[in-house]
């Protein structure tokens, strides 16, 4: 049992480290998090039945875990004037524009609240309305409501992060 | 950047170097989470009234030849009572979290929960003091007529403010927590 529960958590380890870059503020944060998500996934895994999709249920054990989370969480470390980095620092450069448009995203996400933050992932990830809700129980009347909100968010968000607005 | 662009940026990002943990040494590791830290917590204080109370009972039995045989009466139903309201605390614990519910419905059961168990306390507190009356009226103390209304007046009173006062200590402790729960979910049910 345990080999096929790693098995399938690896083939969706893509979403758990998704949710711990979005959730966690530093990489002690990120690791805390992970942990806790794989132990929360693997006491659950037993009643795990295949009712639903495997993916669906590991969302909703990792969202929320992440969202209930109640530990205190360090503060996400300030962004620094490139200017004031020692010279060897401003040498390296971003590994690739996507890079840099991927920090942006994320910058912009953390300015979001931890539900907003939840349905962005949904959103990324191409989720419909349907499984956002069997994920969320949050209506999918009420969830397009929210989503037209985000996306306007993230729209003028990364916006700004782009022309230095804000 | 238009929406598209953010979902295909999104999609091919790496994942990150810093969680790539052995999975078999991490499936083995105790959760660090609120919930299994509150639940150990009620075990160490279990432990912990068990290892104090028992000696006395048992010197109370023994000491005096036994004619201090009703305090440890009365420290058995007491005892009796705690390890009632733990397990019940501990039951409540285990059922706060359901983390393969809807996410609504987790935080919902959160926020109940937390709010039942600042009142079992309440409740255990009545009940200790039904245990020492009943174990008075055991051994046959007499108390005068007057002491009774004035020991129920002190009671109510008693237990309203102990309510009030564990909510506080409650709140003190997860209160930024409890608040937090609260907060998502109106979030969550606006439209």
């Amino acid at each position: 049992m345990q080999e096929t529960f790693i098995g399938l958590v690896s083939e969706n380890r893509g979403i758990l480290y998704k949710i711990c870059r979005m959730y966690g503020a530093t990489e002690p944060d990120r690791q805390d998090l992970f942990q806790e998500i794989v132990i929360q996934l693997w006491r659950s895994y037993p009643a795990f039945r295949g009712d639903a999709r495997f993916s669906t249920w590991l969302y909703r054990i990792a969202l929320n875990t992440a969202i209930s989370d109640l530990r205190k969480q360090r503060r996400r470390p300030a962004s620094i004037d490139p200017d004031l980095l020692p010279n060897q620092l401003q040498d390296i450069q971003y590994s690739s524009e996507k890079e840099e448009q991927l920090q942006q995203l994320y910058s912009a996400i953390d300015r979001l609240t931890e539900l907003e933050k939840a349905l962005t992932m949904l959103y990324l990830e191409d989720k419909s309305y349907q499984e956002m809700e069997e994920i969320l129980g949050i209506s999918q009347n009420n969830l397009r409501v929210k989503m037209n909100r985000i996306k306007d968010k993230l729209r003028k968000m990364t916006k700004e992060a782009v022309y230095g607005i804000g | 950047m238009e929406l598209d662009n953010l979902k295909a940026i999104w999609k091919e990002q790496e994942p990150l170097q810093d969680l790539q943990p052995d999975m078999q040494q991490l499936l083995q590791k105790k959760s660090r989470g609120h919930i299994a830290r509150m639940r150990r917590n009620v075990r160490i204080e279990a432990l912990v009234m068990l290892l104090s109370y028992i000696p006395c009972i048992i010197l109370y039995l023994v000491w005096f030849d036994g004619r201090l045989w009703y305090l440890s009466l009365m420290m058995s139903l007491i005892l009796v009572v705690y390890w009632i309201y733990f397990l019940k605390k501990d039951r409540l614990l285990k059922k706060m979290q359901c983390v393969t519910c809807e996410v609504r419905s987790n935080l919902t059961r959160q926020v109940r929960i937390l709010w039942t168990t600042t009142l079992v306390i309440t409740i255990s507190w009545f009940v200790a003091y039904m245990a020492i009356r009943y174990s008075l009226h055991l051994k046959g103390i007499p108390i005068p007529q007057w002491l009774e209304p004035l020991l129920i007046v002190l009671v109510i009173p008693g237990s309203i403010g102990l309510h009030y006062l564990n909510k506080r200590y409650f709140n003190k402790l997860y209160g930024r927590e409890a608040q937090k729960l609260r907060d998502l979910l109106r979030e969550m049910d606006e439209g």
